[in-house]
């Protein structure tokens, strides 16, 4: 039994979770205290301890059913046939064959039960890193190597019917049958794993609508403002900033003014023989956190990311500080020529003078491998990370697994799409694969949603 | 206390008046035989306080519940010193003084003399224990609740890691306290965001969803026992159709349980729209999600 659940720990590492040992060592004293005939029970004492968030489960429900249903096949009791052994016959037969294939022999090992070379083969695919040496950028690299990996099965598959028809261990008609079935069903459960990656639960994710605010005006998109509307889009945003601010000031005067804290205020008078000279008050609430803005400015995003750091810098003073980035294909820190210059100004001179190749495709991929290489530092437990953009990354991989990196290292990731929610994941848009990863994800493509965030953010 | 197996786990907490599923109970019942907190998640409102309110009264053991909110820190969880009755001591003792330092042939041999007093100024006399002290000295088991611990700021977390592993604090003045008798823990979380992979180490986790059809019926004839079965059966499924419609805030258990009980209250024998109409603010607490439930009433009531 402890053999059986630490091969599938195993499994589980090669599938990514991180199980230390000692959450092993819990599972195994405490599955000695349960009836371990009743599945329910067995199961959850496995979830219990190694897939300890909801956005886990997903996946791990797949992993159990397929190491503890779908591969123990040769327990059937009413198996008079002995199939199973002649299955691992054959199997050993085939494994002549395809001596120093690593993939081919991955693909044997789950066949005859043992997933772990295959799974870690799967993982390779569906994680893998596009080659940042290479020259020329390409993005068939993920597409190209899972179709290397089907190949291998089909390859496989031929083999096993050629051997059944071959039938070097003479067996009856009806064995051979049966053998056909069951690799065919092994095989199936293969292509499925190679091509149905479960995305996890994430319910955890805010959509949220918005409220009519501004009239007209804010729920026009972004992407449509004629000039003039964006002169009076300012205006209006101009006018926002100034009631927000009188909120946030009148919040900070009259809470430094403060209650009298009494408990420090007797222990101050303490030291003055019980008269109370030093007077005591509360503390100021505590200080906003750091933003970290990376948006997108390829044309169909940058209205609404124009918008977004225009109000951002104007209220500089509720946060500790606002670090920006933009992107096309890799980030460029801004921050500097946004804090100096007149916000307006700033933005044209951005767009004019930063070393920006617009012609470049946008590359979210390539744009996280380069913000974890040289600005992961500016995250931490107390930033708030707003990523502006449509997710739409030319085919590229989207390297999603950098961003769950990044929201482990920050407060809070939210996701804005200046798109309609019904054009996510369509054509080249990778919002679903990133979606999973964000604490809170908004359509943001007027005035009015975008005043809804920035209240919520800062009140 | 303790529990001595699942079905124990199961039929206890009916009896304290919370329905589980087998995995819950489960997750219970080994934190129970191996003295691990459990970290409970799930969406709000569906009983993840409430599971360590029914433990406590199914084990008949005091709860002690710490509400986590960002900016707590250790003096409001742990112990805080008694500064005022501190004050007050000092002056009543004021006249005393003289016989401590009687003898002292100079100010150093007073001071010493004075320092060798000093714990009587930092004993637990003074001491003003929270939640989490309390349930560290308690002579017997309790039930200890930290709720919303994703709200707390991390370092309260990382604070909370010593309490949870070895179940002692550690307070300056006077050394470290070590459990009589560990707590039954209790953590929960409503996923605001991640907690830290030594936090999870530590603990059995548990996911509590939206209940089955037939747990959520089930539940709803435990607290409404005068409700008849078609009705919350009706109820039950409206409710659940009602999750499915994606609103901004789904409709949870304590929500199902409160209009079933106002229908009750209204004498209502089966709902039509009109019935859902009029009773839609006891589960829809937006003017969005109640208008979209109204749209698509006919599929709700099918």
């Amino acid at each position: 039994m402890v053999n059986a659940i630490l091969k599938f720990v195993a499994c589980c590492r090669t599938a990514g979770y991180r199980v230390s040992t000692s959450e092993v060592v819990d599972c195994i004293s405490q599955l000695a205290l349960i009836n371990m005939l009743n599945e329910d029970e067995f199961r959850s004492v496995l979830r219990a301890n190694f897939a300890k968030s909801r956005r886990e489960q997903a996946q791990f429900d797949r992993l159990y059913r397929l190491y503890f249903h779908e591969l123990r096949q040769d327990i059937d009791l009413d198996d008079t046939d002995a199939t199973p052994q002649k299955m691992d016959q054959l199997i050993e037969q085939l494994q002549k064959q395809v001596r120093g294939s690593e993939n081919h022999e991955a693909i044997l090992d789950f066949l005859s039960g043992d997933p772990m070379g295959f799974l870690e083969l799967i993982r390779r695919v569906q994680t893998e890193e596009a080659d940042p040496e290479q020259g020329r950028k390409f993005n068939l690299g993920p597409l190209a190597s899972r179709l290397m990996v089907m190949v291998q099965l089909n390859d496989t598959r031929s083999r096993i019917d050629r051997i059944i028809e071959e039938n070097p261990f003479d067996y009856r008609e009806e064995t051979r049958g049966n053998l056909r079935r069951r690799f065919r069903e092994q095989m199936d459960r293969a292509y499925d794993i190679l091509l149905r990656e479960p995305r996890p639960h994430n319910e955890g994710v805010q959509q949220r609508t918005h409220e009519q605010y501004l009239g007209q005006l804010g729920e026009r998109p972004f992407s449509a403002l004629t000039p003039q509307e964006i002169e009076r889009v300012r205006e209006l945003i101009d006018r926002l900033v100034r009631k927000l601010k009188d909120i946030m000031s009148r919040r900070y005067a009259s809470s430094s003014r403060g209650v009298l804290d009494a408990k420090r205020t007797i222990r101050a008078a303490g030291r003055y023989d019980g008269v109370p000279i030093d007077i005591r008050f509360r503390k100021k609430p505590p200080k906003r956190g750091k933003i970290v803005t990376l948006c997108d400015i390829s044309s169909s995003v940058f209205s609404a990311a124009r918008f977004m750091l225009n109000i951002l810098y104007s209220l500089q003073e509720c946060f500790t500080r606002v670090h920006s980035f933009i992107f096309v294909n890799r980030p460029v820190e801004v921050t500097k020529v946004l804090e100096e210059e007149e916000i307006n100004h700033a933005i044209v001179k951005v767009l004019r003078e930063m070393d920006i190749d617009y012609n470049a495709q946008t590359d979210y991929g390539e744009t996280f491998r380069q913000f974890r290489k040289n600005h992961m530092d500016t995250l931490n437990k107390k930033t708030t990370l707003i990523i502006i953009g449509d997710a739409r990354s030319n085919y590229f991989h989207p390297e999603d697994r950098i961003l769950e990196e990044m929201r482990e290292k920050c407060r809070r990731l939210i996701w804005l799409n200046p798109e309609p929610e019904s054009a996510w994941n369509t054509g080249d848009s990778e919002m679903f694969a990133y979606k999973a990863h964000c604490h809170e994800l908004r359509e943001c493509r007027n005035l009015n949603q975008l005043v809804a965030f920035v209240e919520e953010l800062i009140l | 206390m303790s529990f001595n197996d699942v079905r124990e786990v199961q039929e206890k907490l009916e009896g304290a008046g919370y329905v589980t599923s087998r995995e819950i109970a489960t997750v219970v019942f080994l934190a129970s035989v191996t003295d691990k907190p459990i970290l409970v998640e799930g969406p709000a409102g569906v009983g993840k306080t409430e599971l360590a309110k029914a433990i406590s009264r199914a084990l008949g053991l005091q709860l002690i519940r710490l509400q986590c909110y960002e900016g707590l820190d250790e003096s409001k969880a742990l112990y805080e010193w008694e500064y005022a009755k501190q004050l007050l001591y000092t002056q009543m003792v004021k006249e005393k003084i003289g016989d401590v330092i009687a003898g002292a042939h100079n100010l150093k041999d007073a001071v010493d003399k004075i320092a060798s007093h000093e714990d009587a100024f930092f004993s637990e006399r003074f001491i003003q224990p929270r939640p989490l002290l309390q349930a560290i000295s308690s002579e017997e088991r309790v039930v200890l609740l930290v709720d919303e611990v994703d709200k707390a700021d991390p370092e309260f977390e990382a604070f909370l890691l010593e309490l949870l592993s070895d179940y002692q604090v550690t307070i300056p003045e006077l050394g470290t306290k070590t459990a009589k008798v560990i707590p039954y823990v209790l953590l929960t979380s409503n996923n605001y965001r991640d907690m830290s992979d030594a936090l999870k180490r530590r603990c059995i986790h548990i996911y509590i969803d939206y209940p089955e059809r037939d747990l959520e019926f089930r539940i709803v004839k435990l607290k409404l026992p005068e409700i008849s079965d078609t009705l919350a059966a009706r109820i039950v499924d409206a409710v659940r159709a009602i999750r499915e419609l994606g609103l901004k805030k789904n409709p949870c258990i304590s929500e199902t349980i409160d209009w079933a009980r106002s229908l009750v209250a209204l004498s209502v024998e089966s709902i039509d729209s009109r019935v859902l109409a009029d009773t839609l603010n006891m589960i829809c607490k937006y003017r969005a999600d109640a208008q979209m439930v109204k749209a698509n009433a006919a599929s709700v009531l099918k």
